[in-house]
């Protein structure tokens, strides 16, 4: 099989182990695992031994996930399952825009907290007792770990958390105090459509989805997609010193080679397989298409590469140049031949986008 | 002291942040600028570059920003 060359950008194919689970599946699972009959029967046991395996990984009991066809109905799962109408909510000024949403329909207070220019969360002493804390383990745009200091750790005992784990996904473990995480199934390299909200003990959590039955959620996921995203998550190696040690020399080496690079946080303080570089002076969509033309998949912050033309939230946040951005990925498939190829890319493509001024 | 106005109005990101850049190299005497810019990236962007390039930069309102040149070192 061909791979794909040149792929920075945050999805990747699916490993060949996990397609052809996927397939597989297409074939012995495709019957509805709640019914009764033996096909049904064969799709819950694929279904379950799925379920046993994600859990098991994660850390977790089967019995506290509940798995998701569409990940962005999780962040409202996760977060307004714990949510009164008065509750006060805070979150991250970098957290996903489905997270905004929330906070803007939410009738209660709500407290967006600040960052360093470096992406870390700032000091949340002031949360209030039984306030519901949206906390994204690192962000999606610049690989910020958000880590939390003893003063964090004594707010979340008080408080109903909600962690956003769908960046880091197995990279990095569930703080000690959390109430619902919310896994998507791509941090693993697994399929897109599947994510894994996990709930922890059910007295601060309900289902805010209108419901009927006790079901926690939709129950509306492919089992095939489940099934390649347990595979994926079985065999899946983050290679954490390996990514780490090509980033740094990514870092470093278009750092020293480009004036005026901004890079949004620190490698010591970040995922290791994201990086966000902006370039003054250039444009965003231009780089993309140029880098593209050279066969490097990037992916970008700028407004001028967004649907509704605004900048990236996240980058504005920090304090950090919102155009001229590439954001980098580096999966585990990735040789270090691609990553010296791209670093020569971008040295050139900015130096000729620069020059045409 | 004389302001340089630059009026980015309409133009979008990176083209308000290299008309001031463009408009301190092409005065080279002139210390004050008053940059114009309706981009909801200039905001966010000034202040980086700013940061990048040592100049300081206050925000005025109304998509109005006043850039002081770094003193030479």
């Amino acid at each position: 099989m061909v791979r794909v060359t040149g792929n920075f950008t945050s999805e990747a194919p699916l490993s060949d182990l996990a397609k052809e689970a996927l397939l597989a599946c297409l074939d012995d699972g495709w019957a509805n695992p709640r019914k009764i009959s033996q096909l049904s029967s064969k799709a819950a046991i694929l279904r379950d031994h799925s379920l046993e395996a994600i859990a098991a990984k994660l850390s977790l009991s089967v019995s506290q996930i509940e798995v998701l066809g569409e990940i962005g109905i999780g962040h409202h799962l996760a977060i307004s399952g714990l949510l009164s109408p008065a509750s006060h909510l805070y979150h991250c000024a970098t957290d996903r825009s489905e997270v905004f949403a929330i906070a803007q329909n939410h009738s209660g207070p709500v407290t967006v907290i600040p960052v360093t220019h470096n992406g870390v969360r700032q000091d949340v002493d002031h949360v209030l007792p039984g306030a519901v804390l949206a906390l994204e383990m690192a962000n999606n745009e610049t690989g910020t770990i958000h880590s939390y200091d003893q003063s964090g750790t004594a707010q979340m005992e008080r408080s109903l958390c909600a962690i956003d784990a769908t960046t880091s996904g197995t990279r990095l473990p569930l703080p000690n105090f959390w109430n619902t995480a919310l896994y998507d199934a791509r941090s693993w390299g697994g399929p897109a459509g599947i994510g894994v909200l996990a709930i922890n003990g059910e007295g601060s959590w309900r289902n805010p989805l209108p419901h009927i039955s006790s079901s926690r959620s939709p129950q509306t996921f492919s089992l095939p997609l489940l099934v390649s995203a347990a595979v994926a998550l079985e065999n899946f190696d983050p290679q954490i010193n390996r990514i780490r040690d090509l980033s740094k020399r990514l870092r470093a080496n278009i750092s020293s080679a480009v004036d005026d690079c901004d890079i949004a946080g620190d490698l010591e303080t970040s995922l290791e397989h994201i990086t966000s570089f902006s370039f003054l002076y250039c444009e965003g969509e231009e780089l993309l298409r140029k880098l593209s033309v050279r066969g490097f998949s990037v992916d970008s912050g700028s407004a001028c590469t967004a649907m509704d033309l605004q900048p990236s939230h996240v980058l504005a946040a920090m304090g950090v140049l919102t155009h001229g951005n590439i954001r980098i990925t580096i999966h585990p498939d990735t040789s270090e031949q691609e990553v010296d190829r791209l670093e020569v890319a971008i040295v050139e493509t900015v130096a000729e986008l620069r020059g045409a001024i | 002291m004389s302001i340089v106005t630059v009026d980015a109005t309409g133009e979008r990101c990176p083209a308000p942040i290299l008309a001031i850049a463009k408009a301190l190299k092409e005065n080279p005497t002139k210390k004050l600028f008053l940059l114009l810019s309706d981009d909801p990236a200039t905001s966010p962007d000034i202040h980086a570059w700013a940061r990048m390039t040592g100049n300081n930069v206050e925000i005025c309102g109304g998509g109005k920003f006043e850039i002081t040149r770094k003193v030479p070192t």
